[in-house]
């Protein structure tokens, strides 16, 4: 048992009811990958629909698929992945002392999740444009009358447009991380809040990861 | 003045003595950097493939590329490969849960689809014209 009696005279790094900054941060860690795992739950009753209604309706869904922008897709599949190894290097870089660097990339993977929010929204409008809403509504249903295909754009905004909450969820929580970084709350000797923040915005990646395939990659056996 | 300690669990961090140290990373830069490219790679395949005309196998090709991704982001990015089995057990809690859900949604979906029991041989019902 530390007595008080024996604490330093400069502030203690962890919270007062952890023994140590390790096992803070182990508790912390354990709490986010329990909320990851609601997440991950979360979304997998979105892929299991997806999946059911596919399974039924593999025309509509493949000329879903076919319909949506493949270069814009697969352009955010490459934002998202480049941005994952940015904060997954930022985290490298603060622990191992260089606080600089690991700001300047946590900014830069936050200016990446705009972008990738930024290509996104052209891709709603261009679809609200031609007449596609949720819930096959729209001019666009009524002449592409095929089973499935009104389903497969309503989950296509349900699901996208969940990932893209959890995006802006992900870039707040990178900014509150940068603007703790400059305060000097998190530092090199304190770096796990970054490292959790980050983990969160690779859980974002590996969602699109999944996304990517079901509605632009992949349109079946359709052509 | 004791002596810098080795296992940050038993050392007492921000005491006097060896003083607070930084947390190691368990990837190095040069890990994190082949880990992006091979994310990058498997994703080129995934999009090659799409041109392949695999046809029914195309969805489960990318599947199972897209799972690939998932995991080298999980164990490297994400560090689950270095984490404490608390924490593995935790989040692996969540992932047989859902392959509960799946087991049972596919159960549903590939019985749904299989037409009506058919009679035994012998036995056909006589079609009337």
């Amino acid at each position: 048992m530390t007595a008080p009696a024996s604490a330093p005279a400069s502030e203690p790094l962890h919270a007062e009811h952890f023994e140590d900054l390790e096992r803070q941060a182990h508790a912390a860690r354990l709490g986010m990958w329990v909320f990851l795992a609601s997440e991950v739950l979360f979304f997998a009753g979105l892929f299991a629909l997806y999946g059911t209604y596919r399974v039924e309706h593999p025309e509509g869904f493949g000329e879903g698929v076919l319909h949506n922008t493949l270069a814009l897709g697969t352009t955010n599949t490459g934002v998202l992945l480049l941005s994952s190894y940015t904060i997954a290097l930022a985290v490298h870089l603060l622990r191992g002392g260089n606080a600089r660097a690991a700001q300047g990339l946590t900014a830069l993977t936050i200016a990446m999740g705009l972008g990738f929010l930024g290509v996104k929204a052209t891709e709603y409008v261009e679809h609200f444009r031609e007449g596609i809403f949720p819930g096959g509504s729209g001019a666009f249903f009524v002449e592409h009358t095929t089973p499935g295909i009104a389903m497969f754009f309503t989950l296509y905004f349900c699901m996208t447009g969940l990932h893209a909450l959890h995006v802006i969820a992900g870039m707040m929580v990178l900014a509150f991380l940068l603007y703790k970084m400059r305060r000097g709350d998190v530092t090199p000797l304190r770096s796990h809040p970054l490292a959790i923040g980050a983990v969160y915005w690779h859980l974002v990646d590996a969602i699109w990861i999944f996304l990517w395939p079901l509605f632009y990659l992949v349109p079946g056996g359709a052509r | 003045v004791s002596e810098p300690r080795e296992r940050a669990l038993t050392a007492p961090q921000g005491v006097a003595g060896g003083g607070p140290k930084a947390e190691p990373s368990p990837v190095s830069g040069r890990g994190l950097f082949l880990t992006w490219l091979a994310l990058m790679v498997l994703a080129a395949l995934s999009f090659g493939l799409r041109f392949a005309h695999l046809g029914a196998l195309g969805m489960p090709a990318a599947l199972v590329i897209a799972g690939a991704k998932a995991v080298l982001v999980a164990l490297v990015f994400m560090e689950l490969a270095f984490e404490r089995p608390s924490i593995r057990i935790a989040f692996a809690a969540g992932l047989v849960m859902i392959a509960i859900m799946m087991a049972l949604m596919i159960g549903d979906v590939v019985t749904r689809a299989v037409p009506p029991l058919q009679n035994p041989p012998g036995t056909q019902p006589r079609t009337a014209g």
